[in-house]
């Protein structure tokens, strides 16, 4: 299957997803409205539409007109499979994050984000770099925003005794 | 009126008064450079301490605030592809590829040019056409608003990308994101969790969209160019650039003077209809996006061109054009200073006083640019690798600091996620920035122009200025789709 006729696909699909499925659930009807006011599903109902329009065209154009060079995706050379895996493992790394940030409590948390994700863009040569990166920054900006802004971080349910 | 303009100045040039617009101008150009960390903020904070000062001098400090934030946000955009405020966006899409080409300096030296030409002119119609504009201001109604917003986003979904089909389908996208949390009449859209009931904030979305899809492709493709950029110093902006970008300041100062005399519109949506004009004009439309310094131009003179024309509803009518100049109507009234006509009349030499405050800070802009500029510049040293974590924890913590929220964490997250599959298929990020933005006030214009007809379609088109903006739409659309057929006939030529 051809990147353009994927895209057109997916587009579609999304579009319809989104006017049959989530536009009846999700978008309530209130049982009066005033005057001659449009209800509120109107308008996502509206651009679902025009979307599954815009899909449907993506995909008749993507069988009828000549495929124009798309602009080349620059790798390191890696196998598709390689950077599927790296990109599953960073939206982990990001759902651990946003699940343990709970737990682990604001600062922590960013701290090991940071370092994971370091890590993941391959970086080894910086030690100093990725430590001070990981461990100190996390720090100056929560005191900064502490002290400047007076934002309050949530500290961690676990660590919260160390006060943090 | 000599008399008063130079009674004004001479009130105006104390110690006292350029060293509060002068630590105003700074403050916002920071503030403005940090991603997450927004103009809104930097005006919030600082309206506390305006409460111990003189009414012009504390009007000012905002004034400078939001005018160096307004700039500072281009900084972020072009040296890491994160624009620290929605009106730098446009910026970015030809700043970063700039700086990747070694060129920041020259980038962030057009920003600064075309940022103090827009704002000089901005103050110049505020000066004189505050009353007029106003007054023309207040004859859009719903259906002309909805009308505008239509030919903003039709224009900035043909400039984006190389598709005018891929960027309908991102305005669509933005359009629905927009649709999450309350609706006008109170019914909740979308709401899956409870923290949607209240939508989706734009920094969230904002930062995730432009600056995270750079972190996942490198931790994804791991191309990340090695080479460093090169310094910023010998890379100033030569007088053909700048001519050769003239006319695209002149005409985005402008739109971002009369756009932004129109309350609701921003610098955000001057700063897109700019770059859309400029690309649709320019006999360089064509390296529009891939690092065009005309782009820049466009982009930045239009939403520092915005800032002083945002004033104008406010002085003219006590109508804030936008959340920050509401912060300021605040300020105002803390001050004893009502604003709308009768203040012309009352207080003149306050308005004087503080339109020639506006003037010569345009000047300080210039010269906290310049000075920021080189503190900003060692940025381009730095790795991507340890850049790009970087900046994702600086977005973290802006983003959590703006509402004390985890969920706008989530939201900057999965943005990022969304923007990355946006990449990947090659659809634009900037109609769906701009269709986001302006989505709920499209809904909603559109929604009380239907409900004052009665269900009547035929009430967008009722009046001249409607038709006007039917006929500019038709004309944006034929434009781009002829472009879009001229570029694919000379594509399948080149082979032979």
């Amino acid at each position: 299957m051809t990147k353009p006729v994927l895209r057109g696909l997916i587009i579609a699909a999304f579009f319809a997803l989104t006017a049959f499925v989530l536009v009846p659930v999700f978008v309530p009807r209130p049982a009066f409205i005033p005057g001659f006011a449009p209800p509120p599903d109107m308008w996502p109902r509206t651009v679902s539409t025009i979307g599954i329009g815009l899909g449907l065209l993506a995909l008749f154009l993507a069988f009828t007109r000549p495929t124009t060079a798309e602009e080349r995706i620059e790798t390191d050379g890696s196998s598709q499979l390689q950077m599927v895996l790296r990109f599953l493992e960073l939206v982990v790394v990001f759902g651990l994050f946003l699940g343990l940030l709970p737990h682990l409590g604001f600062l922590l948390a960013t701290m090991l984000l940071t370092l994971t994700v370091v890590l993941l863009t391959g970086e080894r040569q910086h030690r100093l770099w990725i430590v001070l990166l990981s461990f100190v920054a996390p720090v100056l900006l929560l005191l900064f925003f502490n002290y400047s802004l007076g934002t309050q971080f949530p500290k961690g349910v676990l660590t919260k005794p160390f006060g943090f | 009126m000599l008399n008063d303009i130079l009674l004004a100045l001479y009130a105006v040039a104390t110690v006292q008064n350029l060293l509060i617009m002068i630590a105003g101008i700074w403050g916002g150009v920071i503030v403005g450079a940090i991603p997450g960390m927004t103009g809104t903020m930097a005006v919030t904070l600082a309206l506390p301490f305006t409460f111990y000062m003189d009414p012009v001098p504390s009007i000012l400090l905002l004034v400078a605030l939001y005018k160096g934030s307004t700039y500072g946000g281009s900084v972020s955009a072009i040296l890491i592809k994160t624009p620290g405020t929605a009106s730098a966006a446009c910026t970015a899409l030809d700043g970063y590829p700039l700086a990747q080409q070694g060129k920041a300096g020259k980038a962030l030296n057009m920003a600064l040019y075309s940022s103090v030409t827009g704002d000089f002119i901005s103050n110049l119609s505020l000066i004189f056409f505050a009353a007029p504009l106003a007054v023309l201001a207040l004859r859009i109604g719903p259906p002309e608003f909805f009308m505008l917003m239509l030919f903003a986003l039709t224009t900035v979904a043909g400039v984006s990308g190389n598709s005018l089909l891929l960027g309908l389908v991102s305005a669509a996208l933005g359009l629905l994101l927009a649709t999450v949390g309350e609706d006008m009449y109170g019914s909740f859209r979308f709401a899956f969790t409870p923290d949607m009931q209240a939508g989706l904030s734009i920094a969230p979305v904002l930062i995730g969209l432009f600056a995270l899809p750079e972190l996942i492709k490198l931790v994804v493709m791991r191309a990340a160019k090695k080479e460093e950029a090169a310094t910023l110093g010998a890379q100033h902006v030569t007088r053909e650039e700048f001519m050769g970008s003239l006319r695209s300041i002149l005409k985005g100062s402008v739109i971002g003077s009369f756009l932004g005399a129109i309350p609701g519109i921003g610098p955000s949506s001057a700063a897109f209809f700019s770059y859309g004009e400029a690309q649709r004009s320019s006999k360089n439309g064509a390296n529009f996006g891939k690092g065009e310094l005309e782009g820049i131009a466009a982009s930045e003179s239009a939403n520092n061109g915005a800032c002083g024309a945002t004033m104008i509803p406010l002085l003219a009518l006590g109508v804030p054009g936008d959340v920050i100049t509401g912060v300021m109507l605040g300020a105002f009234m803390i001050q004893g200073l009502t604003p709308g006509p009768l203040l012309f009349q009352t207080n003149i030499h306050e308005v004087y006083m503080l339109l020639i405050g506006m003037l010569v800070s345009s000047v300080l802009l210039f010269f906290a640019g310049k000075a920021t500029m080189r503190m900003f510049a060692k940025v381009s040293y730095i790795p991507q690798t340890l850049l790009t974590p970087l900046v994702l924890l600086l977005c973290i913590f802006g983003i959590y600091s703006i509402a004390s929220s985890t969920f706008d964490v989530a939201v900057l997250l999965v943005m990022g996620l969304v923007g990355f599959g946006m990449f990947l298929l090659n659809i634009p990020a900037a109609p769906f920035l701009i269709a986001f933005i302006l989505g709920p006030m499209l809904e909603e214009n559109l929604r009380r122009a239907l409900a004052i007809s009665r269900g009547d379609p035929a009430v967008l088109l009722s009046s001249p200025i409607t038709w006007i903006f039917a006929v500019l739409i038709v004309f944006a659309l034929s434009f781009t789709l002829r472009r879009e057929i001229r570029k694919s006939k000379t594509e399948r030529q080149v082979p032979q």
